[in-house]
């Protein structure tokens, strides 16, 4: 059911899996700082964080040997749709659970989405 | 009528005068958790250091059953604290609360002294229920379990009560029902059997499940009590957002106890579950980044009370990177089959455990010694520039990461000579502890440990001296 690291792998799989929450939290902030101040330019950048999680993601998969084995591929696969769609997701809930707070704040962009 | 800049018991209500009690208990005890881990420490680096005296074994033990006890004594006198204003009606049963307060903390006091007294001997029926149950994190013998049971049903009985004849919130919710939880799950440590797989799969019910989900609760229940309080975060929000991230935390957090069960002896399939669900965990944090910058762009409130609000922001980074980074580092069973007990496991501990639970109760403490003034002032502008609590924060986190560091070194090592090479031999255990890096680790956990003692000191000083004297009150933050 798992095939475990080999020696040479340790320093790419601690690497690359704190890479991936980090690079994940830096797609969330960019994405809703992104949404929050109306920047456009911003998004791309979010994109380009998630794009280094994915690369992350597909090492750390490699070296841990999770791509041999299909279940463990789909769990790759669950992280990388999870990591994807969370930020868009409580961008929605954050919007609606201050629905009534937006005629005082004002600048919150919900127009954007 | 507050008095404001002096401590006077007057300002506080029923519930807070005993909250009070709790949080000094709670300081005291992570005083002694402080102290006992550099012992142990220093142990690592002198192993006849107080040998035959005061054993590794016991230090440890004390370091970490201080920890488990005091944040329960933190969260216990938080939710004490709360509860008064979020049901708006007097405790229900406030003297039988105030009688097992007493009762709790003499059992505690015996039960420490029980375990620096009689260190060794055999291991009996009787020695279970007497001296020490010999479950680690939970070694409290059996007749201190029942007491830590009885009490947990005591403030469950508290909290439900006043809730249902006052005012009934969604925190209220929540927090009756995890109350509940509180008292139920530790019932699973409680019983002996003979198989050690078998027990241990019961152990981590208490070890994870009361540790990662219902105290995730009350930090979540008492989070929105402080953005209410600090910030002035409508109830409407802070309701809704508790109940999303009780949600999340459920979803990926139950079974992801599954992590724990990968080398207890289970069925494969918890290679499976673990793996899933811990690969899950870390979303509901980066979820929160979105929200933490949505609220911080949405709203300009003014903030009441600055140390409290630095302890709930170290809370929010302490959590992600202690809970988030540090453990996703070595969930997967292909990579813990190697990491699993060895120094790495301790460095997510301890930054888990501070950035998640330590960090809240102390911003907690600090809501309580401004109440407890009177309302005085703490924003800006403080006496001296505030030095002391901004020291403490910063000595206190600083050590907390040069530790959690110096034991990721230390711990890399371990599970490359230890696990991997030698494959979990004695002699690789010896190997991996005489390396130059693991010991030079061990130094550095010693050295930033130190660091964090002087922090644990000027938060105390701090927590006794901040506010005194003060004239002008707090701004309040609070939405209602």
């Amino acid at each position: 059911m798992i095939e475990p690291a080999s020696l040479g792998n340790f320093f790419t799989i601690f690497f690359t899996s704190a890479m991936v929450i980090m690079l994940g939290a830096l797609y969330a902030l960019l994405f809703a700082f992104s949404r929050l101040k109306g920047d456009v330019r911003l998004m791309p950048l979010a994109y380009i964080s998630y794009a280094g999680l994915l690369i992350s993601t597909l090492f750390l998969a490699d070296a841990a040997n999770l791509l041999k084995h299909p279940f463990w591929t789909v769990i790759v696969a669950f992280m990388l749709v999870g990591y994807l769609l969370a930020p868009h997701a409580i961008w929605h809930l954050c919007v609606g659970t201050h629905a009534d707070e937006h005629a005082e704040v004002g600048p919150v962009p919900l127009k954007d989405f | 009528m507050a008095t404001l800049g002096m401590l006077d018991s007057a300002n506080l209500n029923g519930g807070q005068k005993l909250a009070v009690k709790y949080f000094t208990v709670a300081i005291m005890l992570f005083g002694a958790q402080v102290l006992f881990g550099l012992l142990s420490g220093l142990q690592y680096l002198y192993p006849d250091f107080l040998y035959g005296v005061l054993d590794f074994s016991v230090n440890r033990m004390v370091h970490i059953n201080a920890l488990v006890v005091w944040l329960l004594y933190g969260f216990l006198g938080s939710v004490y604290w709360l509860l008064e204003e979020e049901s708006q009606h007097e405790v229900v049963g406030l003297k039988l609360g105030n009688l097992i307060y007493w009762v709790l903390t003499a059992a505690v006091t015996v039960v420490v002294l029980v375990y620096l007294f009689v260190q060794i001997g055999p291991g009996k029926e009787s020695s279970i229920w007497l001296i020490n149950e010999g479950r680690e994190y939970i070694e409290a013998p059996r007749w201190a379990d029942i007491g830590i049971v009885v009490s947990v049903l005591v403030v469950f009985y508290n909290v439900a009560a006043t809730f249902s004849k006052g005012r009934y919130t969604g925190i209220a919710g929540v927090l009756v029902l995890d109350m509940l939880a509180l008292f139920g799950i530790y019932l699973a440590g409680m019983f002996y059997t003979t198989n050690i797989s078998i027990d241990q799969y019961w152990w981590w019910w208490v070890i994870h499940l009361w540790v990662e989900a219902t105290w995730e609760v009350m930090v979540a229940c008492i989070m929105a009590y402080g953005l209410m309080k600090v910030l002035g975060v409508s109830r409407k929000i802070v309701e809704t957002w508790l109940y999303i991230e009780v949600a999340l935390m459920f979803g990926s957090g139950i079974l992801g106890l599954g992590h724990h069960y990968f080398w207890i002896g289970t069925p494969e399939y918890w290679f499976s579950i673990g793996g899933f669900f811990s690969a899950l965990e870390p979303i509901p944090l980066v979820a929160m980044v979105v929200h933490a910058v949505f609220d911080a762009g949405a709203r300009h409130a003014k903030n009441s009370n600055h140390p409290a609000m630095a302890w709930l922001i170290a809370h929010a980074f302490g959590n992600f990177f202690g809970a988030g980074v540090w453990g996703f580092m070595h969930t997967l069973p292909q990579i813990n089959l190697y990491t699993h007990g060895t120094q790495w496991s301790a460095s997510h501990g301890h930054l888990a455990f501070f950035g998640a639970y330590a960090t809240i109760i102390i911003a907690m403490f600090y809501l309580g010694i401004q109440r407890w003034r009177g309302g005085t002032w703490m924003s800006g502008d403080l006496p001296s520039n505030g030095w002391k609590w901004k020291w403490a924060l910063g000595l206190l986190n600083l050590g907390m990461v040069g530790m959690t560091v110096a034991m990721l070194v230390s711990g890399y090592v371990q599970s490359q000579i230890e696990r991997a090479i030698e494959g979990s031999s004695w002699m690789g255990y010896f190997a991996a502890q005489i390396h130059p890096w693991f010991v030079q680790g061990m130094w550095w956990r010693e050295v930033f440990g130190v660091m964090f003692l002087v922090g644990f000191i000027l938060l105390v000083w701090d927590l006794l001296t901040i506010g005194k004297g003060e004239s002008r009150a707090m701004v309040s933050a609070e939405a209602g």
